[in-house]
């Protein structure tokens, strides 16, 4: 195979301030970047790449693993852009994750100790917090809570990464044996730092790209990207699956799935009969793909919900029906009046959708009612924006 | 007496802490301790019967694929369905071998290959080649910035690193290639999955669609690149090092009891025909012997919950209430585990309480003593290769355990893309068939049994009018990390440690690499 940097070694290569990265490779990493942060345009490269070439040190992270089943990490591993040897090698140092590290035992606590101490370094969390058992996750002989009520104080960010850091996820579905907790939740607790700021990154596993976008938004713009109510980037989380959803043009035509292989399975119908979750899951999917971007969930199945607080228990069972969203062409009293004909009747059905589900999840559903409005280009919409050329620089 | 303690075990998926008593420059006594409990069979009772499969992929995000697999069996068997469409087997299969050849690509070189190679060492090389001469100016960068990262605190001066610098530099190379690689065998899950981990076209009663075309073809594409990176950069890379690592073929033998569920379909869909054929061998004997899932046995006594719990009961009798934990034995002073040390479960085999030895290398010895011909000459020609000719018996050992794991990858890519070509078979013939409804208001029981990249693996499951009433799970860890059982019997890690020589206490690395031929 071909290495990303083999040709560093071509002579007509300026290199860049990056170790063993040529420029070309550093700039095109700068433009996918830029992108994804929402400065496309002109002017996003130069930005971007400023705010790396600034660094002197390569950005320490650590990395804790508690609750969890190593996906997040997994996924990690799966990014394109840049690969992972890039990314850990060369653009951050990545002092400490267990799965990845050499050392182990006292040695590797020893990685741990030397970063934290220092107070130069950015804290990734994957897994749940053990708040009922602090037993049933420990490293080192050290609790969770300990462990991360110390670190957290220390470092210069949190990031949470994947819905079990954020909300608890699968190990707090009921009756929550372990007393799972999300960071946040916990870091907030009783007796705990009432005003604890942590970025939440969820989708079960959290995904690779997400948290390279979210590391560089921080190193690039030298604050934290803006919050929904529930911790999640606005940049990233600001639309539903149903949104963006490559299928979505079926939803409209009232083309559905009936039953799993069906003849509209085969021609990628929309999957909402068959328990499709889009309608109320706020997540990039559809337009942050998976592995490269070969795929997403919603290309193979119906979408279970999984970057929403307690969708185990609130979405569940998952191949049903969500209840609470209006079809286009069924024909209900209520809905006769809103029939206009056209692509009037498709923008109604379509708000109609946003603001049940909205609405729904407003009344103690997994949103918080801080959810607002949309005041920042969202992935979505900056990736819409460079298709027809209209991109700007904001 | 010294007692060594690692906490935490790096490079696995999982927490786990490893205490060893050294005495004599060698391993005496061992005890391993999950550090990690999340209670799976008690969230996941109650639940709708086809939702359940979302929650048991969740076990494990390095293997999500043979956990809905089982999860998705066992909820069809106990709903009266024994087989799936022709087209739902290979679609199953086809992502199933992605699965395999990404993790076991994963285990040799990201989890594994810093026990052996010596990364630092390879500045002393002196490549040719552009492409060792750019790695070796990637691995000199990151040295000389002095964030060493996750190279730091490694044992890298430890007189157990015997490859010289040149085979240092490739195999480093082959590391950052290895990366690539198994990307490569996840975007094949993914094109027919919809993302990795944690996939989305299982459904009970087969798969949620056809692939396209395109699809197919994207997913052969792939897996040929895979079968490629197996094929001419894995397994020489195993011949390339085995001589210098040789000694670890005289050790770590371990309870010489070998299980496997098997993996990987046949039309039959009889786990006995299976790619990796069903079966046990026991005490060090070449002779299968046939098993069955209801043969588990779980026992509790030195497990974090109430002996009662467990007490030599099939899994669906048992489970994980009540809850009994004690306290983390100690990390400093003389005090060894006793009692209560461990989250882990004891699971043992048949009513001899057997401990079995679950993973690559059982389902190769299984499919070796069934006399499958392409194991049996694979086995054969690389024995010879390493100057063991005519000597099986010598992969049971720490060695064979990482060899098995690298030529079951060889054999699984090479059948990887033959699902593919018959899948485009049967929708060539006008069959599009991929899923049956099931009547999924029933009850019943029902077992998978299909195992995962480190071993056997078997979801159990009794399902009330539609609905979950007891979940359980015996992953391949539960066999391999087995605490004592209720009769003080080792399971096989423990027992595998013992005699395992300790140059320098305060750098186990031998004891790491132990551990890690599991795969744990």
């Amino acid at each position: 195979m071909v290495m990303a940097d083999n040709h560093n070694h071509l002579p007509d290569e300026e290199t860049s301030l990056f170790p063993g990265l040529s420029r070309r490779d550093f700039l095109k990493f700068c433009g996918l970047l830029a992108s994804v942060i929402g400065l496309s345009g002109p002017m996003g490269v130069p930005q971007v790449a400023e705010a790396l070439e600034t660094l002197a040190r390569r950005p320490q992270v650590v990395w804790s693993l508690f609750q969890e089943c190593l996906g997040c990490s997994v996924n990690l591993l799966q990014a394109r852009k840049p690969d992972p040897a890039q990314l850990i090698l060369q653009q951050i140092s990545l002092n400490y994750h267990e799965a990845v590290m050499a050392p182990a035992g006292d040695q590797a606590e020893k990685s741990f100790d030397d970063t934290v101490n220092s107070g130069d370094f950015y804290y990734i969390i994957e897994g749940a917090i053990a708040v009922k058992i602090p037993g049933a996750m420990t490293v080192h002989g050290r609790t969770s809570m300990d462990i991360v009520r110390d670190t957290y104080k220390k470092a210069k960010g949190t990031i949470c990464i994947g819905s079990c850091a954020c909300y608890g996820n699968i190990q707090a579905a009921a009756p929550n044996p372990t007393g799972a907790q999300g960071v946040r939740d916990y870091l907030r607790g009783k007796g705990g730092i009432p005003d604890a700021a942590v970025i939440n990154s969820p989708r079960c596993p959290g995904q690779a790209e997400d948290t390279i976008a979210i590391l560089v938004y921080i190193l690039v713009n030298g604050k934290l990207p803006e919050l929904d109510g529930i911790g999640r980037p606005k940049f990233l989380f600001s639309q539903t699956i149903h949104d963006n959803c490559e299928r979505r043009g079926h939803f409209d035509n009232g083309e559905f799935v009936e039953q799993f292989g069906d003849e509209g399975s085969r021609k990628r119908w929309c999957l909402y009969k068959v328990g499709c979750k889009g309608p109320v899951t706020y997540a990039p999917c559809p337009v942050n793909r998976w592995n490269g971007d070969t795929s997403w969930p919603v290309k193979a199945g119906p979408c279970i919900g999984c970057s929403e607080p307690g969708f185990w228990d609130k979405l569940t069972p998952f191949y049903s029906k969500e209840p609470g969203i209006r079809i286009p062409g069924d024909i209900s009293p209520v809905a006769i009046g809103e029939v206009l004909g056209g692509a009037t009747a498709v923008g109604i059905a379509a708000h109609a959708i946003i603001q049940t589900a909205r609405g729904r999840m407003g009344k103690g559903g997994p949103l918080s009612e801080e959810q607002g409005p949309v005041d920042q280009p969202g992935l979505a919409e900056s990736k819409k924006a460079d298709k027809s050329g209209k991109g700007d620089n904001q | 007496m010294t007692k060594v303690v690692i906490d935490p075990i790096t490079r696995i998926e999982g927490h786990l802490r490893i205490t060893c008593q050294v005495e004599g420059g060698k391993v005496t006594d061992a005890w391993n301790t999950a550090t990690l409990f999340r209670g799976f069979e008690i969230f996941m009772k109650n639940r709708d019967a086809r939702s359940v499969w979302q929650f048991a992929q969740r076990i494990c995000g390095v293997c999500p694929n043979p956990h809905a697999i089982n999860s998705v069996q066992a909820v069809e068997r106990a709903l009266g369905v024994e087989k799936v469409d022709d087209n739902a087997r290979l679609i199953r299969n086809m992502t199933e071998a992605a699965q395999i050849g990404y993790d076991h690509i994963l285990w040799f070189y990201i989890l594994n290959a810093f026990d052996y190679v010596n990364v630092p060492d390879a500045l002393n090389a002196k490549p040719t080649t552009p492409s060792l001469m750019a790695v070796q100016d990637r691995v000199k960068a990151v040295i000389q910035s002095g964030q060493l990262g996750p190279f730091a605190n490694m044992y890298w001066d430890h007189p157990g690193y015997k490859l010289p610098p040149d085979l240092n530099l490739e195999l480093t190379a082959h590391y950052l290639e290895a990366i690539d690689a198994q990307a490569k065998a996840n975007e094949a899950n993914t094109i027919l999955g919809g993302r990795y981990p944690m996939i989305h076209h299982m459904i009970p009663g087969g798969v949620t669609q056809l692939p396209a075309y395109d699809e197919i073809m994207f997913y052969k594409a792939r897996m040929q690149e895979v079968q490629e990176f197996v094929n001419t950069v894995m397994v020489p890379d195993l011949l390339a090092i085995a001589p210098y690592y040789i000694d670890l073929a005289q050790t770590g033998k371990g309870v010489g009891n070998y299980l496997t569920w098997g993996v990987l379909d046949a039309p039959s869909q009889n786990p006995y025909d299976r790619l990796f054929p069903r079966g046990a061998l026991f005490d060090s004997k070449l002779a299968v012997q046939k098993v069955d899932p209801s043969m588990t046995r779980r026992y509790t006594k030195h497990s974090w919950f109430d002996d009662s719990v467990g007490d030599g009961k099939h899994p669906l009798d048992s489970g994980q209430e009540p809850i009994d934990f004690t306290a983390l034995p100690p990390l400093e002073g003389d005090q060894l585990p006793d009692g209560k040390y461990d989250w882990t479960q004891a699971v043992r085999l048949t009513d001899q309480d057997r401990p079995m030895e679950v993973g690559p290398l059982a389902e190769m010895l299984v499919a070796y003593a069934s006399g499958r011909a392409d194991v049996k000459s694979l086995v054969d020609s690389t024995l010879a290769q390493i100057g063991a000719a005519g000597k099986p018996e010598i992969l049971m050992s720490n060695l064979g355990r990482i060899a098995a794991r690298v030529l079951k990858a060889k054999i699984n890519a090479d059948n990887a893309v033959g699902w593919a070509d018959e899948l485009l078979a049967n929708i060539g013939k006008g069959n599009n068939r991929v899923f049956r409804e099931i009547d999924l208001n029933g009850s019943g029981t029902g077992v998978g049994g299909w195992d995962a990249p480190r071993g056997a693996l078997c979801h159990y499951v009794r399902i009330k009018d539609g609905k979950t009433d007891t979940y359980a799970a015996v992953p391949p860890s539960n066999w391999n990390l087995s605490p004592r059982d209720d009769k003080g019997v080792r399971g096989p890690v423990e027992e595998t440690l013992i005699g395992t020589p300790v140059v320098d206490p305060t750098k186990p690395l031998e004891i790491l690499r132990v551990v890690h031929t599991f795969d744990p």
